[in-house]
């Protein structure tokens, strides 16, 4: 192939589809929006031949029925009905040689689309050791398509791929190769000719599989196309089940048996099951971890070390971290000469920045268990053990997993939310996802705890500072889940949609791709985040560097001239701040935090913190380094907090009454702009990210108000 | 004939017949979960493991309540 094609990946889910997304494109790839819907989708470039080709990863899917947006995705940009993007030029389907009658079923679909089509047999080595063998030619001969069988995690294989890629001559298989009997046959016809054609825009490559739709499922549920004449539409699709019911065939099951049957035919004359009945390692994990008391205790387990391991194991990193931006802050302060850019580089950028990114140990860890969590394929048994309690706070089973993701960030959690099929149940999950204890709010608890919870020891293991922490952890599935149970009263009951769930074989996680996924996660965090948190240090530096207050002389002790604005001891670093413009904002809103336990600068970092909440800390980090006196240049920010005294009332400014007050408030508030935004667009309105503003935010002002009101008078 | 639900674990099944609502049937469908298929109870504790062939599958009590299969 000369021209530069696109190449489209498609397949179920955990077929290696990501493995040899990754293996084509290497480090040429990027995460970007579909057009139009906007959710989040891969793309990248792979060179063969000597001509740059582009690849997509599709989202994985069972069917091209479109239940689930994750499907709807798929199948859109198979048919090219985004904007600005054409059909591929060449789709392959890539399955588990394992499970081959299974993932043909959607291969089949695809084959319906007009497109050039090769199958990828992947995950041979697993199939050969479960004693399954397969014979690419008899498959290629019977299904009439071009078939390789490889395996993604050996590099051979991906070169032999592409050479394949180049020799293939891009012809199209026949539509509805499967063919349908001849009842179905004369149904999709009609249902095309009478109202597919005239009435509707539906693109010709997706005509018949659209046929099939409606003759299967009697209606235009989830239709996404224009169509006139909606009543003619009716009668023709009631027409065409009529005749396969004349004739005594069910229309809802017509088509899949059919296809069935004809990968059955396929199959059986391409691959040989030798071995059958043994208790497989799957059968023994699965016989402990989804038992019905067993199941739930392992999955709090889970969680727990997952917790423990985030604080514990990341501990000497984040000292390292520290040291180098003190350390660079120094050497900085020392080398560039004295000055507004001195200033503004050192308690500017450096430690706003420094603030965030000693963060990131505990991020790569999160991301860590959660990537190696899926690739072994326990995430999908959490959700079967938890769907029982889900069910009764008004989630699902398939909540589990988002919610899970979650803990690491809400915008995958958000988008991992595709998979529930129920609308109801889905808005829901979206709607309480924000609880869970993002990555974003370890900067804040964790600088909290370290400030104000003693490490007094607990039961000989635990401190009291790990306690607090899963606490917090806890506090927010906790929320979230009465939240659910509330929202559900409010929303009309609908159909339900029962849970089922395919639990994938388990297996060792590709650590590469493991390592690379989470290597991005940190990447976009730093990168994200960092953008972000310098922009916002650099006005706030502004802010409170400005305007320049002279200092009265009282502060050096020799006059007597009273001022009630500062105190005998304050420092005139401070007196600056409390007269820039940031301390003047603060000043301003101070009286409607002051009842949550919270100062002026606490309320300059919660505004700056609704961009995303852990500018909080780079914020109280920039803050601080302008206040501080010269002697306590090299202290860390929890001793300066822990330090800070109030001028006016010559108390702490910190009280633990506080700090818990701060903790609850980050817990609940909504404090996330690209959490508003990827709702907005997974919603498609704005109603739902205005509600979980107001909401999170009214429920975080109260529970601090309560917390510090009791916390402060006991 | 009896329902999915009542089986006993380590059983083997035939699947008969899909009483339930067309959304489910089409996901059972593409899942592989079709009449005629031949299959395991892994497990029936609360929810059901059912194992296809390589497929293996988690589905709800109320669900397979609706799923008829009858023995091998
Ligand atoms: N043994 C084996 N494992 C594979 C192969 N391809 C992918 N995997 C593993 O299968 C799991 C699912 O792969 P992934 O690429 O995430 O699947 P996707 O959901 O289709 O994108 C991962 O743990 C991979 O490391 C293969 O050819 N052989």
């Amino acid at each position: 192939m000369k021209q530069p094609l696109t190449i489209a990946l498609a397949g179920n889910p955990n077929t290696g589809k990501s493995t040899l997304f990754n293996a084509l494109t290497g480090l040429r790839q990027k995460i970007a929006n579909y057009p139009g819907i906007t959710v989040e989708r891969k793309a990248g470039t792979t060179i063969i031949g000597g001509v740059l080709h582009k690849v997509i990863d599709l989202p994985g899917a069972y069917s091209l029925n479109y239940k689930k947006l994750d499907e709807r995705i798929a199948y859109e940009t198979l048919i090219g009905s985004y904007e600005h993007e054409d059909a591929p030029d060449l789709v392959l389907v890539v399955v588990d040689s394992s499970n081959l009658d299974r993932n043909l079923y959607l291969a089949t679909q695809i084959m319906d689309l007009n497109l050039p089509v090769m199958l990828v047999l992947n995950m041979t080595d697993v199939a050969k050791e479960r004693g399954i063998e397969i014979d690419p030619n008899v498959i290629a001969e019977n299904l009439g398509i071009p078939v390789f069988a490889m395996s993604a995690k050996n590099k051979g294989d991906i070169e032999e791929l592409k050479s394949l890629i180049s020799e293939f001559e891009m012809e199209v298989p026949r539509p509805l190769k499967w063919v349908p009997n001849p009842t179905l046959h004369e149904a999709i016809k009609l249902v095309i000719e009478e109202w597919i054609e005239p009435c509707t825009n539906i693109p010709e490559r997706a005509q018949n599989i659209e046929a099939l739709r409606l003759i299967s499922e009697g209606e235009f549920i989830g239709a996404f196309y224009k169509f006139e004449k909606a009543e003619l539409g009716k009668r023709v699709i009631a027409k065409a089940r009529g005749i396969i019911e004349q004739d005594g065939g069910n229309p809802m099951a017509a088509e899949v048996l059919r296809r069935y049957n004809f990968i059955g035919e396929a199959t059986s004359k391409g691959s040989v099951q030798t071995r059958q009945n043994e208790k497989t390692l799957t059968d023994k994990i699965d016989a402990v971890v989804t038992h019905k008391v067993f199941g739930p205790m392992i999955f709090t387990f889970v969680l727990l070390l997952m917790f423990q391991a985030i604080f514990s194991w990341a501990t000497p990193f984040m000292d390292m971290i520290d040291l180098l931006f003190v350390e660079g802050g120094n050497w900085v302060a020392n080398t560039l000469p004295p000055g507004m850019l001195n200033d503004l580089l050192v308690d500017g950028v450096i430690a706003g920045l420094g603030g965030v990114v000693i963060f990131l140990p505990q991020i790569v860890f999160l991301f860590f268990f959660i990537y190696v969590l899926e690739g072994t394929g326990y995430m999908a048994r959490a959700a079967f053990v938890m769907d029982g309690f889900m069910t009764k706070v008004g989630l699902h089973g398939r909540s589990v997993v988002p919610l899970m993701s979650g803990f690491a960030c809400a915008i995958p959690g958000i988008m991992a939310t595709r998979t529930i099929e129920n609308w109801r149940d889905r808005i829901i999950t979206i709607m309480v996802l924000p609880f869970m204890a993002c990555s974003a709010r370890l900067p804040v608890y964790a600088l909290m705890i370290a400030a104000f919870i003693p490490a007094t020891k607990v039961l000989g293991i635990f401190t009291l500072q790990g306690i607090t922490f899963f606490g917090l952890y806890i506090f927010g599935i906790v929320m979230a889940l009465v939240a659910a149970a509330v929202m559900k009263r409010f929303f009309p009951k609908g159909q339900e949609t029962p849970f089922i769930m395919e639990l994938p074989s388990y297996k060792m996680p590709k650590w590469s791709v493991v390592f690379h996924n989470v290597f991005e996660r940190g990447k976009v965090f730093i990168t994200e985040a960092g953008k972000i948190i310098v922009a916002i240090s650099i006005v706030l530096w502004f802010l409170a560097s400005f305007p320049k207050t002279e200092m009265p002389e009282a502060l050096n002790g020799d006059t007597t001239e009273y001022d009630s604005s500062f105190d005998i001891t304050e420092n005139p670093e401070s007196y600056q701040l409390r007269h820039s413009f940031a301390g003047k904002f603060g000043k301003i809103i101070e009286p409607a935090i002051e009842p949550l336990g919270f100062d002026w600068k606490i309320g300059i970092g919660l505004i700056t913190s609704f961009a995303a909440r852990e500018v909080m800390v780079g914020t109280l980090n920039t803050i601080y380094s302008i206040e501080e006196a010269d002697d306590a240049e090299n202290a860390t920010l929890k001793e300066k907090l822990r330090n800070d005294i109030n001028p006016e009332t010559g108390e702490h400014v910190y009280s633990i009454a506080t700090a818990i007050s701060l903790m609850i408030f980050f817990a609940l508030a909504m404090q996330c702009m690209s959490t508003i935004a990827i709702v907005r667009r997974e919603t498609n309105s704005w109603k739902w990210p205005t509600a979980m503003f107001v909401y999170m935010s009214a429920l975080a002002y109260i529970c601090s108000l309560i917390t510090y009101q009791i916390g402060s008078n006991l | 004939m009896h329902p999915l639900s009542n089986s006993k674990e380590g059983e083997e099944i035939v699947v008969r017949c899909l009483d339930c609502n067309c959304d489910d049937v089409c996901r059972l469908n593409e899942l592989g979960c079709v009449e005629g298929v031949n299959g395991k109870i892994i497990s029936n504790q609360q929810n059901i493991i059912l194992q296809l062939g390589e497929t293996r599958l988690a589905i709800a009590r109320k669900l397979a309540q609706t799923i008829l299969v009858s023995p091998v």
